[in-house]
């Protein structure tokens, strides 16, 4: 152990922004099912699944204006684009690794570093993570809460049942996403590696 | 009381009678040019005791519009109590005229209303008459009127439904959707109706041009787009229809709206009874996008309404009608259960493929192992 050095990888602003936003979306996506399949399920009844639905996602805009303003502030957003002349090759290699030598025990072929802690697949998928797909959850969303009033807007894009067609796939997109982080997050040195990182801001390196 | 035989003992005024029946029947009614030669005039007022003005025009070229007078209602149909004018008095009629009964030729609505919070409200010195709601002279057709334009003509007269509903999410988007009466009427019937947006003319299609558009007419209309005969247009054949409109150049989408049938008990409006439950509405299986109706309005006042299948308000052609979860979309659940099922499958697959491979791992490990230590 003590030949290992602790990184530190996630500073305090970010992990306060990750567990809000985690707990909030699972919330969401538990209050969303109610909803939408109201005939199917009976946690709460639809007026409280609205309520807490509602103020869920305006605790989790709040948060993604955290985690835009810290990551702006900083520069630190930097750490989402990836390197354009070694991307494509730091993909395959990625999913070489996933897909074959992660079960033969080969290293990953990512080294974490501060500046550098996320390897090109979760470039891609953070990128589109939280530029396209959670602004475009939390601008449907908001359409939603007030139809009325933002009518004009929804009438542009064709329609309130359009506006809520986008909510709803990227609602089964995000569920499916948890389901696949939560375990890639165990992929760690130790299956309980990243998660502790996420707690204490230090990841292990070997 | 004998002057009547007297003259029907009068031959010549008996033939006079007779005469007068077969020739000209319209002497017996007055007509409303007559009424209006005064009422036509704008200027016709009447001094009030309090020094108030009270007017006494009624506008023409709005009540030749009114269902009444399309239906061949007359002044004195209504004004029922003036019987003839003597045009050589200064008024030619009573200045106090009996008020009008509405509930002489509406019955069932008059039995109706005597149940409701409104005719109660009588009992407290407060007279809710017919008219306060519909009016009198300029009554619409009520087919052809949109939910706001309902709401607007009668209920929000009085009413300031904010203060009463603040437990409903979104109200303002309720009442733009769903009819006051939908939820306070009891046991009203009540259906979807669906309304076409023009893109290019930016407004509703009137149901003539509709039909204009679909280059038919109300009568050939069913037969167009009823492909297989059930007198209810399904999804397929709303589709096709929405086709016919495009070939013809017409781009549009359609609106919905939740409505109360037009029948007397509409009036049932009472204290408490107001439909809460979420759950009615907002469920796939709600009784209350059983009827789905289109109404095209013909030029004559009247209206054809055609059945059309509830599963076309879960299509894309309704797109400006979403009741959440009740008018839902099904192929996209399906889609959403293909993605999460997808998810949860990638992450077994690899962990069984992780936990197959162990002994792989542990093999090289120890390889490692031995190669570092020299064992
Ligand atoms: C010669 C002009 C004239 C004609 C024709 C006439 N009215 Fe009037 N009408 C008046 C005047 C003037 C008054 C106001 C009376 C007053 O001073 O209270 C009046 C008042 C009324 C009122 C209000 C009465 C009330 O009880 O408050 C009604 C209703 C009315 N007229 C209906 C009719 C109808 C229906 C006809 C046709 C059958 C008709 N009038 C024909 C001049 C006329
Ligand atoms: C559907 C029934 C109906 C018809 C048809 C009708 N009225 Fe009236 N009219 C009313 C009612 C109701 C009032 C309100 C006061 C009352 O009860 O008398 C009224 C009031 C009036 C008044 C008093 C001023 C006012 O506007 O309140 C006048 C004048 C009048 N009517 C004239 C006419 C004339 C002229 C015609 C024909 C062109 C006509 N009415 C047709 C029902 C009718
Ligand atoms: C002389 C008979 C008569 C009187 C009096 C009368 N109406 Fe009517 N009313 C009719 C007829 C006929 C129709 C058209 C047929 C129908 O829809 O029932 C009609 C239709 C209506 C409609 C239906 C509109 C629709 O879209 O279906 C309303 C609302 C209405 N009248 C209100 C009133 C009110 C309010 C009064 C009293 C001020 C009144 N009527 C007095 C005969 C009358
Ligand atoms: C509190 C307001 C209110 C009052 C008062 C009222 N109505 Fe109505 N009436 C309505 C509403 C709402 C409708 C449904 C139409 C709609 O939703 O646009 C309606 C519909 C009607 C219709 C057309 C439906 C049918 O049954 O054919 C008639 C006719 C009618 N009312 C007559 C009357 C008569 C007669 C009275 C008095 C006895 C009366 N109304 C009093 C609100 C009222
Ligand atoms: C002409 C004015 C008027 C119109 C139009 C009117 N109302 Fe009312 N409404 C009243 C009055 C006044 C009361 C109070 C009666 C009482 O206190 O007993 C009342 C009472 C009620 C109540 C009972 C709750 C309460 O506050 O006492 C309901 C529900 C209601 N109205 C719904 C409606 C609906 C729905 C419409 C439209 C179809 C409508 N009203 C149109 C005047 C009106
Ligand atoms: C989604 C159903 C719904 C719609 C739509 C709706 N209401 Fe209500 N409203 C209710 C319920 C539920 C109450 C609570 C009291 C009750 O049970 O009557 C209520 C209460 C009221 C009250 C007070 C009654 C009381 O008993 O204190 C009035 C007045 C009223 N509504 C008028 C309106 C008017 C006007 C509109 C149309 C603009 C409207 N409502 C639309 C469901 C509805
Ligand atoms: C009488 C039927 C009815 C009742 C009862 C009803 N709703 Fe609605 N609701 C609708 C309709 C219809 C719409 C669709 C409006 C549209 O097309 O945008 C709607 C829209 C909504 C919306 C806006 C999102 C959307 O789909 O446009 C919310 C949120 C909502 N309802 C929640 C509720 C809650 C919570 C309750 C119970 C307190 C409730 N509704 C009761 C019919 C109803
Ligand atoms: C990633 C997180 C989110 C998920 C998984 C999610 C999921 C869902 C689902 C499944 C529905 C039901 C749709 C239907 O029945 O057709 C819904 C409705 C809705 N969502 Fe979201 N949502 C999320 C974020 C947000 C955000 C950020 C907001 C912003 C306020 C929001 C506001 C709404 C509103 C207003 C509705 C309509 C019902 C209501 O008023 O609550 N959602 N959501």
């Amino acid at each position: 152990m003590t030949e290992n050095k602790l990184l530190y990888v996630h500073p305090a602003p970010v992990r306060v922004w990750h567990w809000i936003n985690a707990a909030g979306i699972v919330l969401l996506v538990i209050t969303g099912v109610q909803i939408r399949f109201i005939e199917m399920f009976d946690f709460f009844s639809l007026e409280e699944a609205i309520n807490l639905h509602n103020y869920i996602g305006f605790l989790v805009i709040a948060d993604y204006a955290l985690w835009f303003a810290f990551y702006m502030g900083t520069g630190k957003i930097k750490i989402y684009f990836p390197n354009p002349k070694t991307f494509i090759q730091d993909c395959i290699n990625q999913i070489k690794y996933y897909g074959g030598g992660i079960f033969k025990g080969d290293p990953n072929p990512h080294h974490m570093t501060p500046t550098n802690k996320f390897n090109a697949l979760q470039k891609k998928a953070y990128l589109g993570l939280m530029f396209l797909f959670l602004p475009a959850q939390m601008l449907t969303g908001l359409f939603l809460w007030r139809v009325k009033k933002f009518q004009v807007y929804i009438d542009m894009f064709g329609g309130v049942k359009i506006i809520d067609t986008v909510h709803v796939l990227l609602f089964f997109f995000f569920a499916a996403f948890l389901i696949v982080h939560s375990y890639l997050a165990t992929l760690g040195h130790t299956p309980l590696g990243h998660f502790k990182a996420m707690f204490t801001g230090y990841e292990e390196e070997h | 009381m004998d002057e009547p035989s007297q003259l029907l003992k009068n031959k010549r005024i008996f033939l006079l009678i007779f005469f007068f029946f077969l020739w000209s029947p319209p002497v017996w009614s007055i007509e409303n040019n007559e009424c209006l030669d005064c009422h036509g005039d704008t200027s016709l007022v009447r001094q009030q005791s309090e020094g108030m003005k009270e007017g006494l025009y009624v506008n023409n070229s709005q009540f030749i519009l009114s269902v009444h007078n399309i239906n061949g209602i007359t002044c004195v149909d209504c004004h029922a109590d003036i019987e003839k004018l003597e045009m050589d008095k200064d008024v030619p009629h009573a200045t106090s005229l009996k008020s009008v009964d509405c509930s002489k030729c509406h019955e069932a609505e008059a039995k109706a209303y005597v149940n409701s919070v409104h005719k109660k409200a009588g009992g407290k010195g407060i007279t809710i008459p017919c008219y306060a709601c519909h009016g009198y002279h300029y009554v619409s057709n009520l087919e052809a009127e949109s939910v706001i334009d309902r709401e607007n003509g009668f209920c929000l007269k009085c009413h300031n439904p904010e203060k009463f509903h603040s437990w409903l999410p979104q109200m303002d988007t309720h009442f733009n959707f769903v009819e006051c009466t939908v939820c306070h009427a009891e046991n009203v019937p009540l259906f979807v109706n669906l309304r076409f947006w023009d893109f290019s003319k930016k407004r509703f299609l009137s149901g003539t041009e509709i039909l204009t558009a679909l280059k038919t007419n109300s009568t050939g209309f069913m037969p167009l787009i009823d492909k297989n005969k059930d007198n209810k247009i399904d999804a397929d054949e709303f589709e096709q229809m929405v086709f016919k409109l495009r070939e013809n150049n017409v781009f549009g989408t359609f609106h919905g709206e939740l409505i109360v049938d037009l029948v007397p008990v509409v009036h049932h409006v009472n204290r408490g009874k107001a439909n809460r439950e979420c759950e009615q509405c907002h469920n796939p299986i709600s009784p209350f996008f059983e009827d789905v109706v289109i109404s095209l309005n013909k030029e004559d006042g009247d209206t054809d309404r055609h059945v059309v299948d509830r599963s076309v308000l879960s299509t894309y052609y309704v797109n400006h009608f979403y009741a959440i979860g009740g008018t839902r979309v099904r192929l996209l659940d399906k889609i959403g259960v293909a993605i999460v099922v997808g998810g949860i499958s990638v992450v077994f697959g690899h962990l069984l493929a992780r936990i197959v491979t162990i002994p792989t791992r542990t093999r090289r490990k120890e390889k490692e192992k031995e190669k570092k230590y020299g064992f």
